[in-house]
């Protein structure tokens, strides 16, 4: 089927990527191809989705799949939110340490007139 | 007279190169040092707030309103500052006040200008009143205080009460988090009637309805 095709085609872009920026740690990239082994696994026998579905008492496995795969965004976008938040106050703190040592160093060594940096 | 080169007026400016100036040269003129921190502005505020006896600081990058009076306030500290005072750079506020608010410190710990204590609040039409009020009527249910104006932008403290009273809100909801962390710290705190001149410049500047929403937002979410 077609659908298949695409899907694996899918993974297997991902888990491409992933081996070109393979800087993380070894857990991680496992992490991520056992994820992608799963996802593969569900594409060509969609049954066994069907089965755990069975078992955790949700009508279908593609609904299973679904209810999972939210969850799993949700947590994502909670982890870049917590890191952008952080990243912010990063910024915060740098900027302001550069704010306070360039008017430290303007008040030892006065900046010629005409001759202050642009911004 | 108490010595003004212990108190700091801290100015964040967000491009108020049309204004800044006379701002600063007024409380320069009163004899107060100046900490002016150019939040990453786009047009000329640093070069026209330099003059003597004021500190320019700049961030190179726009944080808000909160970062750029937390990055004055620890300057200010760095220079041996014992009371700090916080002032708009829009031209709103009067430095004549700034007497009042720092005597207060005599036997409390933070002194918050209030538009709403006895004095006027010139120009500001009935729709910004009512705002305002509720602006006070919200900020006063979070923070469990009664008073009588929570927004405005003319404040003085003591250096002692500066830990306590850390900015992290980087953009306007620093006011709520200040009046949360007077709460908690149980600092002494009293009001000062301060008179607010509301020109056209300083309403285009001014915070509405829309922005009241991203506030709350940050104030809730954003820690």
């Amino acid at each position: 089927m077609i659908i298949r095709i695409l899907l694996l085609l899918g993974l297997g872009a991902i888990g491409f990527f992933i081996f070109l920026r393979r800087n993380r740690l070894p857990i991680h990239i496992m992490t991520v191809f056992l994820l992608i082994a799963v996802g593969a696994v569900a594409v060509i026998f969609p049954d066994i989705t069907q089965d755990a579905a069975n078992v955790v008492g949700v009508g279908r496995g593609a609904d299973l799949v679904m209810y999972i795969a939210i969850v799993a965004v949700m947590f994502v976008l909670l982890h870049y939110y917590t890191k952008f938040v952080e990243l912010q106050r990063q910024v915060t703190e740098l900027t302001r340490e550069l704010a306070i040592l360039r008017a430290e160093v303007e008040r030892v060594a006065p900046p010629a007139p005409g001759n202050e940096r642009a911004s | 007279m108490p010595d003004r080169s212990e108190t700091w007026v801290v100015i964040a400016a967000f491009n108020e190169g049309k204004v800044i100036h006379d701002v600063v040269a007024e409380v320069v003129a009163a004899g107060w040092p100046v900490a002016l921190v150019d939040d990453g502005s786009r047009d000329n505020t640093a070069e026209a707030a330099r003059m003597p006896g004021v500190s320019v600081l700049r961030h190179r990058v726009n944080l808000g309103q909160g970062a750029a009076l937390q990055t004055g306030i620890d300057y200010a500290l760095r220079r041996g500052a014992r009371s700090i005072v916080t002032f708009d750079a829009d031209g709103q506020h009067n430095c004549e006040d700034i007497p009042a608010l720092v005597d207060a410190l005599a036997d409390a710990d933070v002194a918050l200008g209030s538009r709403f204590l006895g004095k006027q609040v010139e120009g500001a039409s009935q729709r910004r009143v009512a705002m305002l009020k509720t602006a006070t009527a919200v900020s006063n249910s979070l923070s469990g205080m009664k008073l009588t104006d929570a927004h405005c932008g003319m404040r003085a403290f003591r250096a002692s009460a500066a830990p306590a009273l850390r900015i992290t809100q980087d953009r306007m909801a620093h006011a709520s988090e200040l009046l949360r962390k007077i709460k908690t710290s149980g600092l002494r705190v009293v009001e000062v009637p301060v008179t607010v001149r509301y020109t056209e410049h300083s309403m285009s500047k001014g915070q509405g309805g829309i922005q009241a929403v991203r506030i709350l937002f940050d104030y809730f979410f954003r820690t």
